[in-house]
């Protein structure tokens, strides 16, 4: 008689083959290493919602600008920063404080049949915008006027100088096909219902998206036909993959920035989009222990912020003299204040403070610890006691909220940095009165402060612009609540075969790279 | 063996629903309120409230927890935070990745290190033995997250011999299966020891029982006493650890994913971890302990199955 079925022995026996299987030789590996015009790029994470109303940000703002019309685009100047036409249209104009008027550049066209992109879909775009997420970006705006099929104009409801720069230069600038968002529900998510522009959109999660060239784009020519930007969540593992050969071009940290600037490796070159990130040291001024403000300007002057950008950040960050980043209207390039002992201690003694005590919060990484521990030690030698206290991102963001808790009334010092766009007034937003208990967890106000804000929101001459940021910074500085520190750049390596286009703020355009 | 097998499959069911509770409970042990924690610190209240209601945060706890375990009972984890993606979708599209991972790694130690424990067992203290035994208490004493990243250093950066990064394009069987080489190698050396080791000296324990001393006085070829049976009763320990070993490197292969940028469960939660995305979180740890206590169940059966006296015993 015949047995079938599986057998202890036929077990064991299929077991070492399926084993064995995983002992295969790697086959060759020629295909990694692609050439020729796809250009190999990292993405940190899946793109979960390209949808500009609901989006997080980062890199689905690098998605939307290959695949969407924008009317503007970022200027990098000898200055700093600035705005351009994009080549989607043949006319951007601010007529007057209030009305941005366009034209719409001819044969731009939707995929997936939707037909050409029409002034109305501007205007469906922006004004749904005022509904979404990310409708803080468009509060100055009132409607858009459609005054032909390609021409319309932007009417804001007050003067916003800024509004190009950072609204319609950036990712909530976007613009939809008004017909494909309505078939797709109004929202979407991970997939464009349509695009105009150089590449098409493919996804693939957890690994990557890949652009294609898209078959309908009339418009220039993008100098790669295929980009593959690859999901790698670790900066580390990124800079080692581009050390092996399989990327082009991707973000670095401090330390390999600093060891590539003195150590550059053959074919390699590193491009710094921008430094629009501020870091400082607050302090409560509301704290009974922080109360004076002699014993705050002692704290402003017995830290060496020479020694924490050189011990913490490896000399690859700009020293910090204000809220206002390298290339913006309104930087400084200088303090009111700067590193003296010998004036910190005279301060104290006259304020009749000694044995102080503090608790100094900061996010729990590397480089902010190594900064605590630096201010901990320079505010040490002047008779003050520093507990450095890490703290997890959750309850760090909440500390100084007064609807998180009672935690903003212990605060005495924290590290602290924020992000920005490529406008002053982004920066200063968060330091007026009505931010007490929000954002300015320092908690001073100053009428001059909040009326020179409203000033500079309106205001669209830049040397007036600029007197402005400087006086509102001073006025800052003067509180004694601030410590300046550092902006970190956001620097990328890649090969000297391509020309890096990024967004002040760190967004790649690759529709915009070039082959050098 | 219906009885055992009704018993491991209650504690198995058990296991989970504790699980399923502390994955719940997690959400509100971590300072912070859960919203603001998910969708960063300058979400707009709107969002906020938003997302409190898609996630039933504004209901009683004890409701909260009967949606989520009727939910999960009908196989939906939820939906991404931010992509709105259902979770289980989200899970299916990396588990694969682990699990070739995982087979892999397993499978490379298990073809090297059942040998090694068979031959040092058969030669005990001779220069092979002792070889075996420094090479087996050295793969296990480094840590897997080492391998891969001298791995990753010497053959990716340093060499180019094999790729780097990614799990290689879909439906090329040779750049996956190349891209699976390193990551492999690094979360299975450890392993190559381990197995070395049990199998070395549940061979030790066999050879000395009488059947074996038997067989050798009627003159059976010694590869036939070896590995006719004294490896066919010695290799069932070696199975439960075989099957834990699958079960813990689910787990292990977080670092490898990560260091390789490979698509996985592993980096799914590492990920969602520092994104705050609690219900890729809560899913994907739900999906990797129930394989894990899966698995585990399976070489408890698979032993009774091959093992008489155990199945005997039961």
């Amino acid at each position: 008689m015949k047995h079938s079925g599986t057998t202890r022995r036929g077990f064991l026996a299929s077991t070492a083959a399926i084993g064995a299987m995983g002992l295969m030789p790697a086959l060759p590996t020629a295909g990694f290493a692609q050439a020729g015009s796809v250009l190999r790029l990292r993405l940190d994470g899946d793109n979960d919602i390209l949808d500009p109303g609901y989006m997080s940000g980062g890199t689905e703002i690098e998605a939307q600008k290959q695949c969407l019309p924008f009317l503007a685009q970022y200027d990098r100047t000898e200055e700093g920063f600035d705005w351009a036409p994009t080549y989607f249209v043949t006319k951007l104009e601010q007529r007057d404080p209030t009305h941005i008027d366009f034209e719409l550049a001819e044969g731009l066209v939707w995929s997936n049949g939707y037909g050409p992109v029409r002034a109305s879909d501007v205007k469906f775009s922006y004004e749904r915008m005022k509904g979404t997420d990310w409708s803080g970006y468009f509060d100055a705006m009132d409607h858009v006027e459609v005054t032909g099929e390609r021409s319309g104009t932007i009417v804001l409801s007050e003067p916003f100088a800024p509004f190009i720069m950072i609204t319609l230069c950036h990712g909530p600038g976007a613009v939809l096909c008004e017909q494909a968002v309505k078939d797709a529900g109004g929202e979407f998510t991970n997939e464009f219902p349509a695009v105009c522009g150089p590449y098409t959109y493919e996804a693939i999660p957890g690994q990557r998206v890949i652009f294609h060239a898209n078959p309908d784009w009339a418009g220039p020519k993008p100098a790669f036909e295929r980009i593959e930007a690859n999901v790698i969540s670790e900066v580390k593992a990124a800079e080692l993959a581009f050390e092996a050969g399989e990327l082009d071009c991707t973000e670095v940290g401090a330390d390999t920035l600093a060891r590539y600037t003195k150590n550059m490796p053959d074919n390699t070159e590193i491009t710094v989009a921008g430094e629009l990130q501020y870091m400082w040291m607050g302090m409560n001024t509301d704290h009974p222990k922080l109360q004076d403000i002699r014993v705050r300007k002692a704290i402003q002057r017995a830290v060496d912020v020479d020694s924490i950008l050189q011990g913490a950040y490896s000399g690859t960050t700009s020293k910090s003299h204000g809220i206002i980043c390298p290339g913006l209207i309104g930087n400084r390039d200088q303090s009111g204040y700067s590193y003296d002992p010998a004036e910190a201690r005279a301060l104290l003694e006259e304020a009749g403070v000694s044995g102080l005590e503090l608790t100094l919060r900061t996010l729990n990484n590397q480089e902010r610890m190594l900064a605590a521990q630096i201010i901990q030690a320079n505010l040490g030698a002047i008779g003050i006691t520093v507990k450095v206290l890490p703290v997890e991102s959750g309850p760090y963001w909440e500390m100084g909220q007064e609807s998180k808790g009672d935690t903003w009334k212990d605060l005495e010092l924290w590290i602290m940095r924020f992000g920005t766009t490529p406008d002053p007034y982004e920066a200063a937003q968060w330091f007026v009165s009505d931010q007490v208990g929000k954002w300015n967890w320092e908690r001073w106000t100053d009428p001059e402060f909040d009326r020179l804000y409203q000033e500079g929101i309106v205001e669209t001459d830049p040397e007036k612009r600029e007197a402005i940021y400087v006086r509102m910074q001073e006025i800052m500085e003067d509180t004694g609540a601030y410590l300046w520190i550092n902006h970190e750049p956001e620097a990328f390596v890649h090969t000297t075969d391509i020309d890096v286009n990024a967004a002040p703020s760190g967004e790649l355009n690759y529709r915009l790279f070039d082959k050098a | 063996m219906l009885l055992y097998l009704i018993k491991r499959l209650g504690l198995s069911a058990a296991v989970v629903c504790l699980v399923i509770l502390v994955l719940f409970s997690l959400l509100y042990f971590i300072p912070g309120d859960p919203a603001t924690i998910a969708l960063g610190p300058r979400a707009t209240p709107e969002a906020i409230a938003r997302y409190a209601e898609k996630m039933h945060l504004d209901e009683p706890v004890w409701r909260q927890f009967v949606i989520y375990i009727g939910n999960v009972l009908q196989g939906d984890l939820g939906v991404d935070v931010f992509s709105n993606r259902s979770v289980t979708t989200i899970i299916m599209e990396r588990i694969g990745f682990t699990l070739a991972l995982v087979t892999t790694g397993m499978g490379w130690a298990m073809l090297l290190g059942i040998p090694l424990g068979c031959l040092a067992a058969v030669k005990p203290n001779s220069w092979l033995d002792r070889i075996t035994g420094v090479l087996s208490v050295g793969t296990i004493a480094v840590p897997s997250f080492l391998v891969s990243i001298w791995a990753l250093l010497i053959f990716a950066v340093h060499l180019r011999w094999l790729p780097a990064i990614g799990a290689g394009e879909p439906g090329e069987f040779g750049d996956q299966l190349s891209h699976l080489v390193l990551p492999a190698f690094a979360i299975g050396l450890s392993w190559v020891g381990y197995l070395a080791r049990m199998v070395r000296a549940s061979m030790l324990e066999v050879m000395g029982e009488n059947y074996i001393r038997s067989a050798r006085a009627f003159g059976l070829h010694p590869r036939k006493v070896v590995f006719g049976y004294a490896l066919r009763v010695a290799i069932l320990p070696t199975i439960t650890l075989i099957g834990m070993g699958f079960g813990g490197l689910i787990s292990a292969t977080v670092f490898a994913e990560i260091i390789f940028s490979r698509p996985g469960i592993g980096k799914l939660i590492f990920d969602s971890v520092m994104a705050r995305n609690f219900p890729i979180v809560q899913g994907a740890v739900l999906v990797a302990t129930s394989l894990y206590i899966f698995v585990v169940l399976f070489s408890d059966i698979l032993i009774a199955w091959l093992d008489p006296r155990v199945r005997e015993s039961l």
